[in-house]
């Protein structure tokens, strides 16, 4: 297993190293005319000239890239350029995360929670009342674009119950809406997969056996059920924890929450380079780490995965 | 609308050899005000006012920082830091003695030091060096002397630039050739002073937050957390605080904010918000949300329909054919006069569209001389009094043009006009325009083809590589002259090469509009003759169908206890942002009494402009 | 002393009408264990016995066939056609439905019954176009992934490096360079959309291909092309008709997203997605409403229709369902 580990971990450095350089390629593609929001006409040649030099684009592409590495490898993330010129990426983004990991996190002990609980009493009360109304919630969150509900939810419920419109840091009551909203999607998620695993499961000739010896169905449920069905559903948690710092687009934007949600988005339409590729780094360092720990995941759950190869298997 | 007098040029024309008015500032009292609270979707980068071009920006610095000059709420210039100054007789050197007292303070409030005439050659200093990616440092450094040299490096000694300290309170520009509209450029950011001290301390830190830079103004920054908040509260060792009412500026950011806004005011949230197109149908008709509504003012962004006279567009779309056509004056007129704008308008202002309709290229009050507003003067009297929609007219002109190109052209001309296909306003608009113009004219005659473009690089995929031939444009002022509505259009302009068309060139070889604008611009001392001479090359590109003026910004309707009439006028600059001056009252004010509140404020302002006029006499 | 049952036993076998000789019947032997068991055939008739997925199945015909047949029906009128009122020359803007434009006009005056009937048609043939690339292209791929070991170190640094370039930095090149359009659209959606599933596949075949009979099946040295299209496809079929069902309202679902950050269909060309965002904006005035609901049902009722659908196909394709 340790070999494993090792061998995944070499090779996420190098998928991470061509991940950043193809993105930095890329954004190169864009625009020179980006970068000035929109005072392209009112500006000379030579201070046009001038910005672009204060961002560094004017070196060759070779170059660029050698100094980021270069600034890498010393620990720093660079500063941005577009975004808040000047301010060091480190700090901009060390604001935002606790936020979305806060509520990120919040979203996904709700979702994981209710959602897993749903899908297993769907499963067990299949056709019946409760299979069919949950399912009619499933379909609902399926069906309705998230901009659509999100938004109706936050005007609409506020009315009703009075709860405040937007987020404040100092006033706790206004976590709770944004908190729900986000992890309604989750829910839908959880309880929709969990059911169709669990009832796979159920049909398999051991659970027959294992009623034919008398066990009960909670048992049933509990000690054979549930674990084989969650093995599937295991190998996304480590990168669902892990990319809550990526936040929310639409709930950030609908509750001023000042989390990292539609910093990647705004990045790369401002054509922020360096703020850009910091993200990229980020999120890509997580998300392969994340795609590692859940297939490491997946086997400690269920033994009969192997991820390498034994000896004597092909 | 009425005739109106601002005193900007009236000012440069007596200026010539005598002294400014003196600054009598009476100490006016603060009246009681409310807090404002808003939300706001665009957020500031920096606070670094020598450097950006953005709008939103320079909103602190209008709040944060005072200039030399400013503008009271009827658009008269009045002093700020300078209390007063004078001109050369040969309108190069302008001289500024500056108010004492004044003082730099911190975001806490602390006094840091002295404002003095030094902060301004600082300024300078700081916006010339190329190193700094000053975005609005053209401005001053075209105008001042050597300035563009320094900037390009052909010149590396600072003290050569135009502007020095004649002693510590006195302050003295010398420019490359006269400008009689010098003062009124002041009041743009690239004139603002900055304590050198603070800059060298700070260092490249200036402006990144509300605490790396220092205020002067009628505001200072407590709060700056981005993508979150920010909160200004008055300086209370402001120089003029009796007229700084508001005591506590609030946003709160939303990247949602133009749809939740209307929500937030109707519960008391937020003291004022624009009503979205959509809803306003829902609030004229309801008349509780009636009682709360008013029109918002136009803006000096001029947007007009330009032909482009150099196409370079895709194989597929004919652009030989369309040079042909377009060079053709018959042709452009029928379009000119086929265009129904009021159909086109609705699309954006459904309820009064002919509020924002302009004929001309130069807004209305833009410019006055003289008593004489620029539109009424010369041919453009007549341009301002008829609507360019004439249905008779514009198939006239199509049968004349098609006699005329019969054999030369081939009918239907294909005409891409290229949209931002992510803004559906626009993308609405040229669904309109293009089906009112096929649906007048015929298609056999035009084939109008919207296409769309994403918002990256927009105007240099389509505007400036010439990959249109008719496009909606538009142009802010730079300065308050006519001369800045000449910018697009004069050799070096990237809007639609009117010096390409045939059948205009003159004798020396260079367009008609050219030597009539190159002639305007020469006359620098008499304004009224300047204005003429605006005024009839500007009636000369209409009438010949060059482009076809559309409409002016702004408009809309607002729901908002802001007391309108209070904030500093200015036909361009950053006046409009600041907020000494604005009261927040109890309740919002109803389209009927901002009517009438309107038309004293016009009085108001026709007054002060005579009594400006003749008070420097 | 035999008991009576021993006794007619006895009769019975002395009796000799009762037994005849067991002849050798050639034909017969050659005959093997025969069942009419077909297993598409079974599946089939499962899913046909759940009432409301074969009613959805039905609507979701008949809406295809309409969006289909729509601009064939007479007085309809055409999706990007402004109409002026005839007295002031002015856009019939956001008219309720009824009269002469059954679901209304947006708010440049064009027919809304036209346009949704014409978004549903784009929209679903987007939906359709990079469904099937997803199917071909992800499955495959993922099979080949997950079960071929070789490839899992290769295979798993393109998907790596594809799904870690962000979705919005290739969208907006994309629409810069080729311009927004139904084939950018298309293209953009079909270079991103396979990862997913083919990450799934992936995953189901890790866990499934050291089963016994799979070990089994490669002593026995089939290949593999055969190993994964016989033994380890079918056992998952449930779960990827589930994904192919959902793939098509998600698709649409993304297509609102992308509008949402401005780099969806240019809006003269009407999509769901387009209409949505339009309707979003107006949802705050309660007489705009319907530009809003109209297309959340359409939308709506596509969504809950495959939803069903696959989850009903889901179940039927499971063998142990079959009797």
């Amino acid at each position: 297993m340790v070999k494993y580990a090792l061998r995944r971990l070499w090779q996420s450095l190098v998928t991470v190293l061509i991940v950043l350089t193809l993105v930095f390629l890329l954004m190169r593609l864009l625009p020179i005319e980006g970068y000035f929001a929109d005072n392209y006409d009112k500006m000379t040649p030579e201070q046009r000239e001038a910005v672009l030099d204060s961002m560094g684009l004017l070196d060759p592409w070779y170059v660029q890239l050698q100094r980021f590495y270069g600034d890498l490898l010393r620990g720093d993330l660079g500063t941005s350029v577009v975004y808040r010129p000047n301010v060091a990426i480190s700090e901009i983004i060390a604001i935002k995360i606790p936020y979305s990991v806060r509520f990120g996190l919040a979203a996904i002990v709700i979702s994981l929670v209710s959602g897993l609980a749903m899908g297993v009493r769907q499963a067990r009360d299949k056709g019946r009342l409760w299979d069919k109304t949950w399912t009619g919630y499933i379909v609902f969150i399926n069906a309705v674009p998230p901009a659509v509900y999100l938004l109706f939810i936050q005007l609409y419920v506020t009315q009703i119950t009075r709860l405040p419109i937007l987020y404040r840091r100092d006033n706790p009551v206004s976590w709770i809406l944004p908190a729900i909203s986000m992890s309604l999607g989750g829910i839908a998620g959880y309880a929709m997969w969990m059911r169709r695993y669990m009832v796979d499961e159920l049909n398999k000739d051991y659970i027959r056996l294992a009623k034919a010896k008398g066990m009960s169905n909670k048992a049933i449920m509990v000690k054979h059920v549930m674990r084989n069905a969650f093995v599937p559903m295991a190998q996304y948690l480590p990168t669902s924890v892990l990319l809550t710092i990526s936040g929310s687009i639409y709930i950030e934007s609908l509750y001023s929450i000042p989390g990292m949600g539609g910093l990647l988005v705004d990045a790369i339409q401002r054509q922020d380079n360096p703020l850009v590729q910091a993200l990229v780094l980020i999120f890509s360092t997580l998300g392969i780490f994340g795609l590692f720990l859940g297939d490491v995941l997946m086997a400690v759950f269920d033994p009969r995965i192997k991820l390498e190869k034994q000896g004597g298997s092909r | 609308m009425k005739k109106v007098l601002p005193v900007l040029l009236l000012c440069a024309l007596f200026l010539a050899g005598c002294a400014a008015p003196q600054a009598t500032q009476t100490a006016a009292t603060a009246r009681p005000s409310a807090d404002f609270k808003t939300v706001y979707a665009g957020e500031l980068t920096t606070l670094n006012y020598l450097v950006t071009g953005t709008t939103v920006e320079q909103e602190v610095a209008a709040n944060g920082i005072d200039g030399l000059i400013e503008y009271d709420n009827l658009g008269i210039l009045k002093s700020s830091l300078a209390s007063s100054w004078e001109v050369s007789k040969d309108g190069l050197t302008w001289i500024f003695r500056l108010r004492k007292g004044v003082k730099w303070i911190t975001w806490e409030g602390k006094e840091y030091a002295e404002v003095v005439a030094q902060d301004w050659v600082d300024a300078l200093k700081y916006s010339f060096n190329p190193k700094n990616a000053s975005k609005t440092a053209n401005i001053a450094y075209e105008a001042l002397k050597n300035g563009a040299k320094y900037y390009k490096g052909e010149i590396t000694d600072f003290g050569q630039v135009g502007v020095k300290t004649s002693d510590k309170y006195t302050l003295q520009y010398t420019l490359e050739k006269p400008i009689p509209y010098f003062l009124t450029m002041l009041s743009y950011v690239s004139f603002l002073p900055v304590n050198g001290k603070f800059l060298n301390e700070v260092g490249a830190k200036f402006g990144t937050d509300n605490k790396n830079i220092l205020y002067n103004g009628a505001y200072i920054m407590s709060v700056f957390e981005p993508q979150n908040m920010r909160v200004l509260v008055k300086n209370e060792k402001y120089w003029d605080a009796g007229n700084v009412h508001i005591k506590k500026l609030e946003y709160k950011y939303n990247k949602e904010a133009s749809t939740l806004a209307p929500v937030l005011f109707l519960r008391g949230d937020i003291s004022g918000t624009g009503i979205p197109t959509a809803s306003l149908d829902e609030w004229m008709k309801d008349p509780a949300k009636k009682a709360m509504v008013h029109p918002a003012t136009t803006s000096f962004y001029s947007y007009f329909y330009a032909f482009n006279f150099d196409p370079k567009f895709d194989a597929q779309y004919e652009p030989d054919n369309w040079k042909i056509v377009v060079n053709n004056a018959n042709f452009r007129k029928s379009i000119f006069y086929a265009l129904d704008r009021k159909a086109a308008m609705i699309t954006a202002e459904p309820y009064a569209p002919e509020r924002r309709l302009s004929n001309t290229i130069t807004p209305k009050t833009f410019v006055t001389n003289a008593g004489k507003d620029y539109t009424e003067m010369g041919p453009l009297a007549a341009i301002v009094a008829r609507d360019s929609f004439n249905k008779t007219q514009a198939l006239a002109f199509k049968d004349k043009a098609l006699a005329e190109l019969k054999g030369k052209a081939k009918f239907p001309v294909k005409m891409p006009m290229p949209y931002r296909s992510d803004l559906s306003d626009w993308s609405n608009r040229a669904q309109v325009v293009e089906q009112q113009l096929e649906g007048l004219l015929g298609k056999d005659f035009i084939d109008i083809i919207p296409v769309g473009y994403p918002a990256t690089n927009f105007l240099g995929v389509t505007r400036r590589s010439g990959v249109y031939a008719i496009q909606e444009c538009n142009w802010g002022p730079d300065y308050a002259d006519p001369e800045t509505y000449t910018d697009p259009f004069f050799p070096g302009g990237t809007y639609n090469w009117p010096e390409k068309a045939t059948g205009y060139i003159e004798a020396n070889g260079k367009g008609k509009y050219e030597n009539m604008v190159t002639a305007a611009k020469a006359e620098v001392v008499d304004m009224t003759k300047r204005s003429n001479l605006f005024a009839e090359a500007e009636a000369f590109l209409i009438n010949e169908a060059f482009l076809i003026p559309y409409a002016v910004g702004g408009g809309g309707y607002v729901a908002t206890k802001l007391e309108p009439f209070t904030y500093p006028y200015a036909p361009f600059g950053m006046s409009e942002l600041k907020f000494k001056g604005q009261i927040v009252m109890d309740k919002p004010m109803d389209s009927a009494a901002y009517d009438v509140a309107y038309k004293k404020w016009q009085q108001d302002r026709v007054a002060a402009l005579q009594k400006a006029a003749t008070s420097t006499k | 002393m035999m008991s009576a049952n021993e006794r007619s036993a006895l009769q019975a076998i002395e009796d000799q009408s009762l037994f005849t000789f067991a002849e050798y019947d050639e034909q017969a032997a050659e005959r093997t264990g025969y069942s009419n068991y077909s297993y598409w055939g079974s599946t089939v008739r499962v899913f046909l016995k759940n009432k409301v997925a074969v009613a959805l199945l039905l609507v979701m015909m008949s809406l295809l066939i309409f969006t289909i047949v729509q601009p064939l029906l007479p007085g309809q009128k055409s999706p990007t056609k402004i109409h002026n009122d005839p007295q002031t020359g002015i856009q019939i803007r956001n008219h309720k439905p009824g009269g002469e434009f059954w679901f209304g006009t947006n708010s440049i005056g064009q027919d809304l019954w036209a346009r949704i009937w014409s978004g549903t048609r784009t929209s679903l043939l987007i939906a359709l176009l990079v469904g099937i690339w997803e199917v071909l292209f992800g499955i495959v791929f993922g099979a080949l992934w997950g079960y071929v070991r070789q490839l899992d170190a290769l295979i798993t640094e393109v998907y790596n490096v594809v799904s870690n370039v962000p979705n919005t930095i290739l969208m907006m090149l994309l629409a810069y360079i080729m311009r927004p359009s139904f084939q950018t659209m298309v293209i953009a959606m079909c270079a991103t959309g396979w990862l997913g599933m083919a990450r799934f596949v992936r995953n189901q075949i890790i866990i499934i291909r050291d089963r016994e009979y799979n070990l089994a099946s490669r002593c026995l040295g089939t290949p593999t092309s055969r190993i994964i299209t016989k033994n380890l496809l079918p056992y998952l079929v449930s779960v990827i008709v589930m994904r192919i069902a959902l793939s098509i309202p998600g698709t649409i679902g993304w297509e609102v997203f992308l509008t949402y950050i401005g780099l969806g269909l240019p809006i003269h060309i009407p999509s769901l997605g387009n209409l949505v965002n339009e309707g979003r904006a107006a949802m705050m005035s309660p007489s705009l409403r319907y530009q809003l609901i109209f297309p959340a049902v359409v939308l709506s009722i596509i969504t809950i229709s495959f939803y069903i659908m696959g989850n009903a196909f889901a179940d039927a394709s499971d063998p142990r369902n079959h009797f």
